[in-house]
């Protein structure tokens, strides 16, 4: 038995090296009222490819912030805190940041987000290099 | 003689060693090591202040079952992802425009006024009554309710809160009746809300 865990930690720590190939859906932000300063993103992140990626990092329209964050329960206490080294992107798996989890947390917005709005972001991945998204502005309900 | 000085010092390195062990350990962060709450005294009479910056009391809730949930508004996800479930639940629930309340208190009355909090309930485009009030009446609501918060800085030199996220229930009479955790099925959560509202 150990010897079989012992074999899928190894297994599982061993990075593919292939080309990562992403495909980026279902990107939304809660909408904002006024006052309020912050929001979150959420998106799939889908790694088609036969290789590892990293998101490294997000950067949202100055003078808003963009900052991966997750969010994080035990006990019936959440925690937030900031995402570090990046998300890993498996090869073949498809990456949710969705509430309550990994997010794109907001910063800085100077005017409420609309349900209806655009917001762009940009991520920046290790190998895939920088990607434009497109986040729709969604009502909380989801 | 030199034999018994080796074991003596070699006893001492010992000793020595397990105090710095001791001493050196990360300490367990236990934020739920609190007063225990006995069930019956969970909640009991409050007063805070309401979105319009009048004083809201909980006599204002009598004969009303409800729902409180203790957050902040700069929080981005957990508690807007909370506050839209409950109104979601609230709707699937039918039996009624509002067969329950769903009361927001900030744990962070440093940032959040009653028009922070306010603003904040409108987001869910369902009655949420937001309240806020001095640090020393929400440490005294968080005492009745059994609420855990702390301040940690971020990196950005603001901060976010750590804080409970379960939902508690009450009925009509005013009686704790149970909790929703984030991580429960709707089905379960239903339930408890059918047993607050019967």
């Amino acid at each position: 038995m150990k010897r079989i865990l012992l074999a899928a930690l190894l297994l599982a720590s061993c990075s593919k090296s292939g080309t990562p190939d992403l495909r980026i859906s279902d990107a939304w932000a809660r909408e904002t009222v006024a006052g309020q300063t912050a929001t979150a993103a959420y998106m799939t992140i889908d790694n088609r490819g036969a290789g590892d990626d990293r998101l490294v990092s997000v950067e949202a329209t100055a003078p808003a912030k963009a900052m991966l964050h997750v969010s994080e329960s035990s006990g019936g206490i959440s925690r937030m805190r900031e995402m570090g080294g990046g998300l890993v992107l498996p090869a073949g798996t498809a990456v949710q940041l969705k509430p309550g989890g990994s997010h794109v947390m907001i910063t800085g917005l100077e005017a409420p987000l609309q349900t209806g709005e655009v917001m762009k972001l940009h991520l920046r991945f290790e190998k895939s290099g920088p990607r434009e998204v497109a986040v729709s502005v969604g009502a909380g309900g989801r | 003689m030199q034999r018994v000085r080796i074991v003596l010092w070699a006893a001492v390195a010992i000793a020595l060693a397990a105090f710095a062990f001791l001493m050196l350990r990360p300490v367990q962060e236990t934020p739920t090591r609190q007063q225990p709450l006995a069930i019956s005294s969970i909640g009991g009479p409050f007063t805070l202040t309401g979105s319009d910056g009048k004083p809201f009391s909980s006599a204002s809730l009598a004969g009303k079952p409800y729902a409180i949930f203790f957050g902040f508004t700069h929080c981005p996800d957990v508690c807007p992802t909370t506050l839209a479930r409950m109104v979601r639940l609230r709707q699937l629930l039918g039996a009624g425009d509002r067969p329950f309340e769903i009361l927001f208190v900030s744990v962070d009355p440093e940032r959040d006024g009653s028009t922070e909090v306010g603003k904040y309930a409108e987001l869910f485009k369902s009655p949420v009554t937001g309240l806020t009030g001095s640090p020393a009446q929400i440490e005294q609501v968080k005492r009745q309710y059994g609420i855990f918060s702390r301040k940690v800085p971020d990196s950005s030199g603001g901060y976010s809160v750590d804080h409970t996220s379960t939902v508690l229930l009450f009925d009509r009479k005013g009686d704790f009746s149970g909790t929703i955790a984030s991580e429960e099925k709707d089905n379960a959560a239903l339930a408890k809300l059918k047993r607050i509202t019967a």
